[in-house]
Formats: C-alpha cells, structure tokens, sequence
C-alpha cells in the first residue's frame, strides 16, 4: 500500500507541508531580524535582538502571556472539577449534556466580542448590578477589561475552555472509573472530601495532564481574545509581535521578527519538553 | 435539588450568550441601563439577505474556503496518517504535527508573508487557503492516524489477498470504516478555516474578506449590530452540526481528546 523502499512519499509530503513552512518562516526571521535580508537591510547586524533582549517588554509580554496562560487554564481547571465533582452523572442527562457543546460552536472572536457586552462597563452584568442598585451609572461598575491584570482575557478564556475541561473530566471519570475507586475509598473510611482530594483529583489530574500541556501552550499564543479585551500594555506576545509588524514605520519589521523568533522558540522547546516528559514517563509506566 | 438547580443554571449561562447575540443583531436602541432594548429592528437581515453590504459574497467566499481546506486537508491527511501510524518515527512526527498550533498562527502569518509575496499568493484567497492548510493538515494527520489499528490493516490485507486493487481497498475498505472519524475530521479541518482570523489577516494582506475580518472590521468602528449579526453566521455551521448530528460533536470532543493525548 505504500512505498517499501526509499522514502514514504506521504511523509514528504509531510515533511514538505509542515516542516517546510516552519523552517522558512524561521529561516527568514533570523535572515531579516540580523540585517541579511529586508528592505533596510545594511549588512549583518546583531543590534535587532540586542535591542529587542534588552528591552523589558520584551520579558514582560513573555511573562505576561504565560501568567494568563497558566491562569486562564488554571480557572478553567478549578471550576471545571468543582463543576465535575457537584454535578456528577447529571451532566449526561437532560438539556444540559447538549448544552455543553455550545461553546465549542464559539470562535474566540465572538467570545471576546459578547465579554464586551457582558462584562464592559455597559454591558450586561452593569446593568443587572444597575436594577439590583448595586451601581448608579456605569462608570460605578467595576473595571473588567482593558486591564493589565488581564481580568477580562482570563473570564473570555474560561468560558471557551470551562465547557471543554468539564467534557474531558467528565469523560476520563467514566473511563478512569473514579466513581468506583472513590466508593472504594468510602468503604475504607474516607471522607466524601478525602475520597474526591486523594483519589479521584490525582486521577483525573494525570489522565488530563497530556491535554492540559497544549492547551497551555495553545492558550499563551492566544491572539484574537487579548487583541479584543486585552490592555494596550502589558500586551501578550502575540498581539505584541502582530503590532510590531503592522506599524507604519518599517524599522520596528526587523524588531517584531526578533520577538516572533524568539516566542517561536520558547513555545517549540516548550511543547518538545512536554512532550517528551509525556513519552518518558508513557514508557516507564509501560515498563513497570 | 442543589445539583438540579446548578444544572439549570449552568444551561442559562451556556444559552445566555446566543441569546445576548441575537437580542444583539436586532436591537435598534438599547442604551444602558436597560435590561433589554426598547426598540428592535431587522433592518442588518433584510440587508442582509438582499446583500446590499456584501456580506453574502463574503459568507460564499468563507463557506467555499472552508469546504476546500476541509476536504484538503482531510484527504491528504487519511493517506498521509497511515504512513505516520507505522513510522518507527511516528513519535517525532507527531512532535513535528503539533509544532504549528505551538507557534501560533500570528507568528507563522508573520514568518510566512515575505515568501507568500515572492510566490504571488499573499493576498489571494488561494494563499490564505494555504496557509490555513498548513493547521488543518496538521491536525488531520493527528487525529486520523488513531484510525489506523492492527483490526483495520489486517481487513486491508485480506481484501488484498482476495484480488482488490489498491484504489479499491482505499474506496471500499478503508474509506467506508473510517466514515465517522473521516465526518469528524472535515468538520473540525472545517472550522480551522472557517474560525480563523489571524492568518487571513497576515496572509490575506487586509484584502481577503472572509467573516471573522468583517466581524473585526464592524466591531472596531463600532458597528454592533452587524458584528452581531456576522457572529451569528459564524456559529450557524457549527450549530447546523449540533442540532442535526449530535453525535458529530460528541464523537469530535472525544477525538479531540484522543488527538491530543496521544
């Protein structure tokens, strides 16, 4: 069925498809961002990354974007188990085991675009806070995006991720069989607490743990969400690099070359790391 | 009783926002603080369906790339996922298939736009579609190498060793058994195209028009009412899917789930 000897075709294609791109775009990157290539281009130059390493927000959109990654999966996460743990097999039944995939049918543009009208100053949870006298105008209704705490990005992920999580939970409950491990530890004396605390959290935290490193990745490359609700500063990586490119002047091009690169690399050894902890510790469990 | 009424609550918060949405795309005021607006209209549908703004070009144009991507993407990535499935390298390649979600696709619409200039594609819907193809490739490798058991190869091999050519093992074996992992895979391939917004901006170059560009465009001059309105063309494919198949998007979460733990 396929080719026996020489290389599989199917894999160059592959290779040409995936590999291909990333290795240009990378190649290009590092070509332009050391003065080798490029409209202004004067010959090689390492100032571009000087530059750019030196510069604090450089290190402050890096943080920045892991911080909200971390802490829009971690959010997700919690709600998502307390969810798990209250509402257990009723998430299978009636409107709500459909209703959970509703947020799946959202792109993160729209979600971004209802946190507006939700949580702004003059959205929808103002106006319940103004008919509950709570606040008097919406000025009085408390902050929620725009802000460098990054308040409003964390909620917008959550409601994307929240629904998925508590899917995922839900699913590696049943295959994990938690309910009977957790009624094990029952009959053993445990408390409700201590049977949910001790066996079905660790559980279900390794059986998600392979879901929960891409998501975190995937989640500190976020775009769409930040560019919408996000502060003007501090920005996450990708909307910073995305504004440096677009600027009218060309020579901050070589500057968000600079920081595409340099994300490029920490996300890539991210998820190699990750991934390679995952094959690591896959074969020990088989070996043992 | 807590859990019934957690259980209601929790189904109001997850419709409220298709409801806000909709309350969205006709009202005509609704000025705070009211709760709901004091006037609505369906002027943005009429329009809409009249397409005297455009956006049903726009809406065709973002269908027919979806569709192409999907299908694409879905059919080289079932004849590419088998040879990854037996490759004594599958591990690194499957490293090597999730490195484009890592990057995100801002950073490879930036990487990627100088060359697609050189190549005339920047610009062009055909780019765009490319570029899109790069992810949805990706993950159509990804998600249908799982397909590939011993139960499945060993059905391939016995359909060979009754007489069946290799196009017919693909059509009448391998093609038929894969049939709802092969739907889960055009939808999802789908919606990588269809939801994208940062690729078409980088690689489109501010001149291919799909729905999320315009949903962005009306939403920064400040143009609720169609923002709304393309938010909810947005969600009508995917929720076509869950309100006719259910399944599809129960069998793609659990996919999904595969896709990634492996």
């Amino acid at each position: 069925m396929g080719s026996r000897s020489g290389i599989d075709p199917w894999i160059g294609l592959l290779v040409i498809l995936i590999a291909g791109p990333l290795l240009i775009g990378l190649g290009f990157m590092l070509l332009y961002s050391t003065g080798l290539i490029g409209l202004l281009a004067t010959g090689f130059t390492l100032r571009f990354w000087t530059r750019v390493l030196l510069d604090g927000q450089t290190w402050v959109a890096l943080t920045y974007s892991a911080l909200l990654g971390g802490a829009s999966l971690g959010a997700s996460l919690a709600l998502a188990l307390a969810l798990q743990a209250a509402l257990g097999a009723r998430l299978r039944t009636g409107a709500l085991r459909g209703l959970l995939f509703l947020p799946m049918a959202v792109p993160p543009l729209v979600a971004a675009l209802l946190s507006v009208h939700m949580l702004g100053n003059a959205g929808l949870l103002s106006r319940l806070a103004h008919a509950a006298g709570v606040v008097a105008r919406p000025e009085d209704f408390p902050t929620l995006l725009y802000t460098s705490v990054g308040l409003g990005i964390v909620v917008t992920h959550m409601t994307l991720v929240t629904p998925f999580l508590l899917l995922l939970l839900d699913r590696l409950a049943r295959h994990e069989s938690v309910a009977e491990l957790e009624q094990v530890a029952r009959t053993l004396g445990a408390s409700r607490w201590q049977a949910w605390q001790r066996v079905s959290l660790p559980v279900l935290m390794r059986a998600s743990a392979p879901v929960l490193s891409v998501y975190f990745v995937v989640l500190m490359g976020a775009y769409e969400v930040p560019l919408l609700v996000g502060a003007q500063y501090p920005s996450m990586i990708a909307v910073l690099i995305q504004r440096r490119f677009s600027q009218f002047d060309m020579g901050t091009r070589p500057e968000a070359y600079v920081l595409a690169s340099l994300y490029a690399c920490v996300a890539m050894g991210l998820l190699l790391v990750l991934l390679a902890s995952r094959a690591r510790h896959n074969a020990l469990e088989r070996g043992a | 009783m807590i859990r019934r009424a957690l259980a209601w609550a929790l189904s109001v918060l997850l419709v409220l926002p298709l409801v806000l949405l909709a309350l969205l795309s006709l009202a005509r005021h609704w000025t705070w603080p009211a709760l709901l607006p004091t006037e609505l209209q369906a002027r943005q549908w009429q329009d809409l369906i009249a397409d005297s703004n455009a956006l049903g070009a726009v809406v065709l144009r973002s269908l027919g790339m979806g569709i192409a991507v999907a299908v694409l993407a879905t059919a080289l990535g079932f004849v590419s996922s088998r040879s990854v499935a037996h490759h004594p390298r599958q591990g690194q390649l499957l490293a090597l298939l999730h490195m484009p979600f890592a990057i995100s696709p801002v950073v490879l619409g930036v990487s990627l736009l100088f060359t697609f200039l050189r190549l005339h594609l920047a610009g062009h819907v055909g780019g765009v579609m490319l570029a899109q193809l790069i992810f949805a490739y990706a993950y159509a490798v990804i998600l249908l190498s799982g397909f590939w058991n011993p139960q499945v190869l060993t059905l391939a091999e016995l359909a060979i060793s009754l007489g069946a050519r290799r196009r017919q093992v693909w059509l009448q074996v391998l093609v038929p058994l894969a049939r709802p992992l092969l739907l889960v895979c055009l939808f999802q391939t789908f919606l990588i195209s269809w939801f994208d917004y940062a690729l078409t901006l980088l690689i489109g170059d501010s001149q291919v028009a799909t729905l999320t560009v315009s949903l962005y465009q009306y939403f920064n001059s400040g143009d609720i009412r169609l923002a709304a309105t393309c938010s909810l063309l947005l969600l009508v494919p995917p929720l076509l899917a869950l309100g006719i198949n259910h399944r599809l998007l129960s069998a793609t979460v659990a996919t999904r789930l595969e896709a990634q733990s492996d």
